[in-house]
């Protein structure tokens, strides 16, 4: 899965450019939607990743990678109308994604589904440096949410999520599964199993 | 052409911004009066509410010795939070600072209740830096999100176990 922001968010943003001669207000607005397009693209990934990984799961693992598939197309909903209502196109899913590894099993798909948070994790990151309170709020539930997720799939935590992105790779045998989902340990209002909410057309 | 300035305007923007927002703090900061930064004081209470974390742990590891396993890492990142929180402070008598209380907190005895003792601790944790992270920088307040989920995920994992894979 090719979850690089730069290269999702390449597509369609219809705003005006140039930055310096902006008045502030305008620099801001491009900049909450280059970050809403990045979190946006990251999100089209994970769905698409969720389908692949799905397919190689059983039981409760599965039963999760459907859960969060379902999830990401609604914090897809959620961002795609937030960048339609600051006046720009929202970028639409490729095609086709590379993965990062081969999935073939039950251990790459645990390893994929991590990956594929770890990267959402790193989008939402990008919202949280925004000036806008209720964005850089919504970015920091947002980066919970999948943080959470990426903990449960790889059944280990992280001490900078989303600052610090692992590489891609096998995660702990018995990972995924062997933890609460993390839909039953909601941190203050954060719920892993709902998508992110926030300020949508805010 | 004409849409891939565009695209790269947009990108710069949101590049920019945390530098911008950052550049303006460091010129700040060179002025001779020295109004403190809010972002001093914000890294200051994270510090402080790391630091009683850390002291959580260690009080927990000495009751109950046989949690080791699933809290060392725990710690060691708690461990990484407050140095890289500390790293923000650029007062050189940060390190000299009068000991914050040097609390030694009283914890549950038996395994499960300190668990569960560390999980509400985490939870809370991750909640005031949630309310800290509109008081910050940008880059700040990316250091505080990221601890926040950091700490939302070891709540995760002191959660009561139920084997389900």
């Amino acid at each position: 899965v090719n979850a690089s922001p730069s290269a999702g968010a390449a597509g369609t943003s219809g705003t005006t450019a140039g930055p310096g001669t902006q008045p502030a207000g305008r620099r801001a607005r491009a900049a909450a939607i280059g970050a809403l397009q990045a979190a946006l693209a990251a999100e089209h990934a994970a769905v698409y990743g969720y389908g692949v990984a799905g397919a190689h799961l059983a039981g409760t693992r599965q039963a999760a990678a459907i859960r969060y598939w379902a999830a990401g197309q609604a914090a897809r909903d959620t961002l795609a109308a937030m960048v339609v209502s600051r006046g720009a196109t929202p970028v639409a899913a490729s095609t086709g994604y590379r993965l990062p590894f081969a999935v073939h099993g039950e251990q790459s798909a645990i390893a994929l589904a991590a990956f594929l948070e770890d990267r959402v994790t790193a989008a939402y990151l990008t919202l949280v440096a925004l000036t806008d309170t209720k964005l850089r709020l919504f970015g920091a539930r947002g980066m919970q949410t999948a943080a959470l997720r990426a903990a449960w799939w790889r059944g280990q935590t992280l001490a900078f999520p989303g600052l610090e992105v692992p590489a891609p790779g096998p995660v702990a045998a018995g990972a995924g599964g062997g933890q609460p989902s993390p839909g039953q340990s909601a941190t203050g209002g954060t719920s892993p199993t709902s998508p992110p909410t926030g300020p949508a057309g805010g | 052409v004409a849409r891939e300035a565009t695209r790269r305007g947009v990108l710069a923007a949101a590049l920019a911004l945390p530098l911008a927002a950052g550049g303006c703090k460091g010129i700040g900061a060179l002025g001779t009066p020295p109004r403190p930064l809010p972002d001093v004081a914000v890294v200051r209470e994270a510090i402080t509410d790391e630091t009683l974390m850390i002291a959580r742990y260690t009080a927990v590891l000495a009751a109950a010795p046989a949690l080791a396993g699933s809290l060392r890492p725990l710690l060691g990142q708690h461990q990484a939070h407050l140095a890289r929180l500390k790293a923000r402070l650029v007062d050189p008598r940060a390190g000299s600072e009068p000991p914050l209380s040097r609390p030694h907190p009283q914890v549950p005895g038996t395994p499960a209740a300190a668990r569960a003792y560390l999980r509400g601790a985490e939870q809370a944790a991750a909640q005031a830096l949630m309310g800290r992270l509109t008081a910050a920088s940008p880059s700040l307040a990316q250091l505080l999100a990221s601890i926040a989920a950091s700490e939302a995920t070891h709540a995760l994992l002191l959660g009561p176990h139920r084997r389900t894979g």
